[in-house]
């Protein structure tokens, strides 16, 4: 599964670099406008699908690594952004894959708030125990196709999927969540 | 109900996606219909999870991702400057076994003779044939011995070459 996601990326990385020929690296200031534009949502969505501060630390620094290593054509923002979330998923699934089920299953569990926890902090911490409960895929799926907008066919690319096997996972991952969501009384009425 | 899925369900899911979720065509379907209520539901609250901002947390040094993707990509390019030596070591060794395995069918004759000659009666034999006939061994076999010798020589170096690697 790991060689397979290697492979995708491969064939990113490569539809890129036919994109044009004058395809070139970022430059630092370019990479520093983009981390600040962009580091601190993809560090969020990144702590959200793992649950774990330190693998967002390590996963946002392992994609932007991978984004610095891709000769890109368009200096696009929205191009680039899409690109960046799509490897960080990418880099995602690959350690979650890696992960004995126990790490997952810790990983994705946030502890209960403090005691002491303000009202948005409590809700936080419900908001990550919520979402942990579904499965890393089903979290990068629902995160890609309703946060992201990202299409199913590049969902598919990114997780390794058929493309027309996706609006079938995004409706059971949306039942699933829409099931943890009623049990915690936080469901639509 | 929910195990059914709605055949307005995908544009209802997008309207809510996209923030329309107030619509009054999505809100007089959503009323209706509980399998898109809770899908709705479900992508709202994805937003609403998506904004919320996450505990204060200090962001990794860009410097230093800057810097470590400047490292692997040295890394990368040198790995990709020594893949051709890489590939001569295996052919190297590749080679090593074929010229072995075509100088032993080549001295096979040889071989035997020499593998019978270390036996007690066989060196015995060879003894008294060099003491009687004053003269050296057999030459086809001291090629073969020390051709044997070469080649092993050679593949050692090369596996521990390969395994230091």
């Amino acid at each position: 599964m790991a060689e397979h996601a290697a492979t995708i990326r491969s064939q990113v990385v490569s539809e890129h670099a036919a994109a044009a020929s004058e395809a070139t690296l970022l430059s630092e200031p370019e990479f520093q406008n983009l981390y600040r534009l962009h580091g601190r949502a993809l560090w969020g969505y990144l702590y959200k699908v793992t649950g774990n501060a330190a693998d967002a630390d390590d996963l946002l620094q392992d994609s932007f690594c991978r984004l610095l290593a891709t000769k890109f054509a368009t200096r696009d923002d929205g191009q680039l952004r899409a690109y960046l979330f799509r490897i960080a998923s990418n880099a995602a699934v690959d350690q979650w894959r890696r992960k004995s089920r126990a790490d997952r299953h810790a990983a994705a569990s946030p502890p209960e708030a403090p005691a002491d926890a303000s009202n948005a902090t409590v809700m936080r911490y419900d908001m990550a125990r919520t979402f942990g409960q579904l499965k890393p895929q089903e979290r990068v799926m629902l995160w890609l196709a309703h946060v992201e907008g990202t299409e199913h066919r590049e969902i598919a690319e990114t997780l390794g999927l058929k493309a027309t096997s996706v609006p079938v996972l995004l409706f059971r991952a949306r039942r699933k969540l829409a099931g943890l969501l009623t049990k915690r009384g936080l469901g639509p009425g | 109900m929910l195990d059914r899925i709605c055949n307005t369900e995908p544009s209802v899911v997008a309207a809510a996606a996209a923030g329309h979720e107030t619509d009054p065509v999505v809100v007089a379907h959503v009323a209706a219909c509980p399998s898109c209520r809770a899908a709705v539901g479900a992508v709202c609250w994805m937003r609403r999870m998506a904004n919320d901002p996450a505990e204060p947390h200090a962001l990794p040094n860009p410097d230093v991702i800057w810097w470590k993707a400047q490292l692997l990509r040295r890394w990368e390019a040198e790995r990709r400057a020594a893949a051709p030596i890489e590939r001569m070591h295996k052919a190297e060794l590749f080679a090593g076994l074929a010229s072995l395995a075509g100088f032993v069918g080549w001295q096979w004759s040889g071989l035997t003779k020499v593998l019978s000659s270390f036996s007690p009666v066989g060196l015995a034999t060879w003894s008294t044939q060099t003491t009687t006939a004053g003269s050296a061994a057999d030459p086809s076999s001291l090629v073969f011995l020390f051709g044997s010798i070469f080649l092993g020589v050679m593949i050692l170096a090369g596996v521990h070459r390969m395994l230091s690697e």
